[in-house]
């Protein structure tokens, strides 16, 4: 659940401390669609009627989410920035069984 | 020859309706089982849920010797050395016992003190693997933390799951010189 990539600092405060922000870049963002195959909505369906945890929509959301994180790193490192500051999530539900997550920040410079 | 070609296919015919028909009663059965079940035991389970991580939750605290989120905007302290994203999640659900007495809530109204239990569980879950995240990476502190619940499908949509999304997340900082910095290396 871990996300750190080389070289880009990303944080969801306005300012990062010990370093100074020379240059901003404007909001980037990265987002994904996906869906777990049947099988494992029958199974997380059969675990709902006994309630607590869904793991495989736990884990499924964690893939997505870690997928639209690099993604928006990547369209801030195409603009030649070493940092993402004030990063927002926003999660809807397109369909039964398919989320879009979205994650989106402003790149910056910092020094 | 037309009757030898039919006869294979009208058997195969009966085989596959045979088989739905043992799926439909396994279903049935399956699900009556599991909803006795959740019946007995799932309000068990959440409290036990609940006192677990409540334990969990001791320990990371005696651990940092505070709570290590806030949701502070700004890095206050001057003396960062490094920082970055820090998130944790969970999907949760209350089971098909919950929800009927949710139902029957609902045409009383009023608080639906079984449904607030299921989903602040969740919630306590969720805030505590973000506090065992900024632990693993050996973060000091969690800034502007933020927790955000969502459902699982649109509202409108009947849908088999019934769940929401918890999701936390902040900014880790790592402090100069801080104890925990220094044990962790």
């Amino acid at each position: 659940m871990q996300h750190i990539v080389e070289g880009v600092i990303v944080v969801n405060t306005e300012t990062i401390a010990g370093k100074v922000i020379t240059k901003n870049l404007g909001v980037v963002g990265g987002s994904t669609v996906r869906a777990k195959n049947v099988g494992r909505d029958i199974f997380a369906g059969l675990k709902n009627i006994v309630g607590g945890e869904l793991t495989a929509y736990t884990e499924l959301l964690d893939e997505s989410r870690n997928q639209a994180i690099s993604r928006m790193i990547a369209d801030a490192t195409a603009r030649g920035a070493n940092a993402v500051i004030n990063v927002r999530f926003a999660t809807s539900a397109v369909t039964a069984g398919a989320s879009e997550l979205f994650a989106y920040g402003t790149a910056v410079v910092v020094e | 020859m037309v009757r030898q070609m039919s006869e294979p296919i009208i058997g195969l015919l009966i085989g596959v309706s045979i088989l739905i028909a043992i799926l439909g009663i396994l279903w049935t059965l399956l699900f009556t089982g599991m909803f006795v079940y959740a019946a007995l035991f799932s309000t068990k389970n959440i409290e036990n849920k609940g006192v677990e991580v409540a334990q969990r939750e001791a320990q990371t605290l005696q651990k940092f010797g505070k709570d290590p989120l806030s949701n502070i905007r700004k890095q206050y302290r001057q003396d960062g050395t490094d920082s970055g994203l820090v998130y944790a999640n969970v999907v949760y659900g209350p089971s098909y016992w919950h929800l009927m007495i949710g139902w029957f809530g609902n045409l009383v109204g009023g608080q639906i003190n079984i449904l607030h239990k299921v989903i602040s569980t969740g919630r306590a879950l969720a805030t505590q693997r973000l506090r065992e995240q900024a632990e693993l990476a050996g973060w000091d502190e969690v800034l502007n933390v933020r927790i955000d619940t969502s459902a699982l499908a649109p509202i409108n949509v009947p849908s088999r799951v019934k769940a929401v999304e918890i999701f936390a997340y902040g900014t880790g900082v790592k402090y100069k010189g801080s104890e925990i910095n220094n044990s962790i290396k």
